[in-house]
């Protein structure tokens, strides 16, 4: 009787316990099953830790204690990684660390000459699955990866090329040589671009290069400064040249038409004169005296026999003396 | 009353079950040990899986591809440069049984891996020219057309190149660990860099070096300058004599016609234009008013005054 009458009290107190297990592990049953996965994200699914599914953003349900895992992987967001320099704080204004990253940086060029090269890796997730899986750590392998893949192509370059026009080879390659080794460990990574921030000679070697710069800018300026002479002087020679010619043309045109017009004037005359020589001959001599004569200042007649007079004459009182 | 019982095989089940299944991780792998010596296949597959329980137990490796960083090496090339050698590789676990029986653990793998990549890399480098493992080809460098002047460096020619040397020294290390069970997937320079004072050789090699390219480009500048001056003088002299010579002979021409022009009139009748010339002489000599005339009346002109 008491034996049965514990096992009655047993089963009285056990009656409300019985409702909150239930109730307790409903919850754990729906807290354990239920999951989001944001819009940025895609969940890698496991069941017994074997990859089951991928699932895309929003709610989703899985087998519930533990049965089912859920990796969360953000696919869409770009991830960036710094060499030769870091980024301290990219809100606003970026800060960049002070510390001292030559040894990420400094690289030996095609011509054994040193660059400082500094680049970033832009990349993101392409495959959740593969990143969750098959590489210890995406990230550092990337990192190593990067370090040299960029240092095999500056490597095939000269100094020259590497410092100026060569940049966007350089990247190219980079990222060509940097994806098919990720494809290689199947890393699920995309590289998206690598980026050149800056190729500079080694701090000791800077004037030098500089130098290099200042002189190639001197010879500019030599030859622009020759140039200038140059065009001060020989357009205006071949303008001067060309008028000397033209003078010369004019000249030859002047001549030409005045010996024309003379011998013209000089035939009719003498067609004239054919006709009546002695009249003609006369006449043309009255014609010039008449002409001339009233043009003289001062008119002086002499008889012959009055030739010692000659010299008493003043010549040089023409200028103001009468007639 | 009988349910006691079947609640309690239930749990002894329970137990059991827990006892002998085990999850392999997608990233792992496993190996059924019993009393520490592994036995059957391993497990590579990721999911649920059974063993004895009590006597048999589970090691489990990585699966995923493993990083492997090689310190800084110096090491002496072929033409006794000595060189800063950083390394970098990935591996994995291709046969955990066989790396459970010869290293157990991945810092021990880690370890022989030094031994094996960086005697490879040594042993490979300084029976090769530096130039070989920087260049991995002999594509023509580039320059901008504008310093091209032959660079005793660049002219080193690649023979071997850095791809080569890569697989030299897979070829040497991969047999060294396939019997631990490990497969290097990948090794790579991760940098090579000079010794800090042939560093400094090196940059006043450079600085030398860009002196004797700045030098070419003021002495460039130089020639040039000369040359645009002596071709300035050259063209003024051209241009200027070659209008004086088309003028001159434009001239001579001119004369020569019109000499012609007035032979052909004059030459009718010489006596009568020695005449006619000297009047028009006359006429243009005594033009003005400033002319003294002294004439006489035994002239021609002026008979008639004196006998009419």
């Amino acid at each position: 009787m008491a034996e049965l009458r514990r096992l009655q009290g047993g089963a009285a107190n056990r009656l409300p316990f019985i409702p909150i297990v239930i109730v307790v592990l409903t919850i754990m049953f729906f807290a354990s099953s239920c999951y989001t996965v944001d819009a940025d994200e895609n969940a890698v699914v496991t069941r017994f830790g074997a990859y089951e599914r991928t699932a895309d953003s929003g709610l989703h349900f899985k087998l519930p204690f533990g049965m089912e895992q859920a990796i969360r992987v953000k696919v869409d967001s770009v991830r960036k990684q710094e060499f030769g320099f870091r980024t301290l704080a990219s809100e606003g204004r970026s800060e960049y660390s002070d510390r001292d990253y030559t040894s990420e940086s400094l690289m030996l060029t095609g011509d054994l000459n040193q660059a400082e090269v500094e680049w970033i890796v832009q990349y993101r997730v392409k495959d959740a699955k593969d990143f969750v899986f098959n590489v210890k750590d995406p990230e550092e392998t990337l990192r190593a990866l990067s370090e040299s893949a960029v240092r095999a192509v500056i490597g095939d370059r000269s100094i020259t090329e590497a410092l100026t026009f060569g940049k966007a080879d350089v990247e190219n390659e980079a990222r060509t040589t940097l994806q098919s080794a990720l494809d290689l460990y199947r890393a699920g990574v995309e590289i998206l671009r690598v980026n050149l921030q800056s190729v500079l000679p080694p701090d000791p070697v800077k004037p030098a290069f500089n130098a290099v710069n200042d002189a190639e800018q001197e010879r500019e300026t030599m030859i622009n400064e020759a140039l200038r002479d140059y065009n001060q002087v020989i357009p205006s020679a071949k303008g001067r040249a060309e008028q000397v010619v033209q003078s010369a043309e004019g000249y030859r045109i002047d001549r030409v038409n005045r010996a024309k017009g003379e011998a013209a004037r000089f035939r009719s005359i003498l067609t004239e004169y054919q006709k009546a020589p002695e009249v003609t001959k006369r006449r043309l001599y009255l014609e010039v005296m008449a002409q001339v004569l009233p043009q003289a200042a001062r008119k002086i007649v002499i008889q012959d026999d009055l030739k010692g007079l000659i010299p008493l004459l003043p010549l040089d009182a023409g200028k103001g003396g009468g007639k | 009353m009988n349910s006691k019982p079947k609640l309690i095989l239930f749990g002894i089940f329970l137990f059991f079950l827990a006892l002998s299944s085990y999850t392999v991780d997608e990233t792992e792998q496993a190996v059924r040990t019993q009393f520490g010596n592994p036995v059957g296949e391993p497990v590579r597959e990721a999911g649920l899986h059974f063993k004895l329980p009590f006597i048999q137990d589970v090691r489990r490796f990585d699966k995923r591809i493993l990083e492997w960083e090689g310190e800084e090496n110096r090491i002496t090339t072929k033409e006794e440069r000595i060189m800063l050698v950083g390394t970098t590789a990935r591996w994995r676990i291709v046969d955990p049984v066989q790396f459970l029986k010869s290293i157990r653990d991945e810092r021990t793998a880690r370890s022989r891996l030094d031994d094996v990549l960086d005697g490879a890399t040594r042993s490979v480098l300084s029976a090769n020219h530096l130039i070989d493992a920087v260049r991995s080809s002999n594509r023509s460098m580039g320059s901008s057309g504008k310093d091209d002047e032959p660079n005793p460096d660049s002219a080193e020619a690649v023979t071997v190149g850095r791809d080569k040397l890569v697989a030299m020294i897979l070829d040497q290390a991969r047999p060294q660990v396939e019997s631990m069970g490990i497969e290097i997937v990948d090794f790579r320079f991760r940098r090579i860099e000079y010794d800090g004072s042939t560093r400094d050789k090196v940059y006043l090699r450079m600085t030398s070096e860009r002196n004797r390219i700045a030098e070419r480009f003021r002495s460039e500048g130089r020639g040039k300058q000369a040359e645009i001056e002596g071709k300035k003088d050259f063209e003024l002299k051209q241009i200027e004599s070659e209008a004086f010579r088309k003028a001159e002979i434009t001239r001579g021409e001119a004369d020569a016609e019109a000499a012609k022009i007035y032979a052909e009139a004059y030459g009718q009748d010489p006596s009568f234009y020695a005449f006619y010339q000297s009047l028009e002489t006359l006429r243009t000599a005594l033009a003005g008013g400033e002319t003294t005339l002294v004439l006489s009346t035994s002239g021609d002109l002026l008979k008639h005054l004196d006998r009419p």
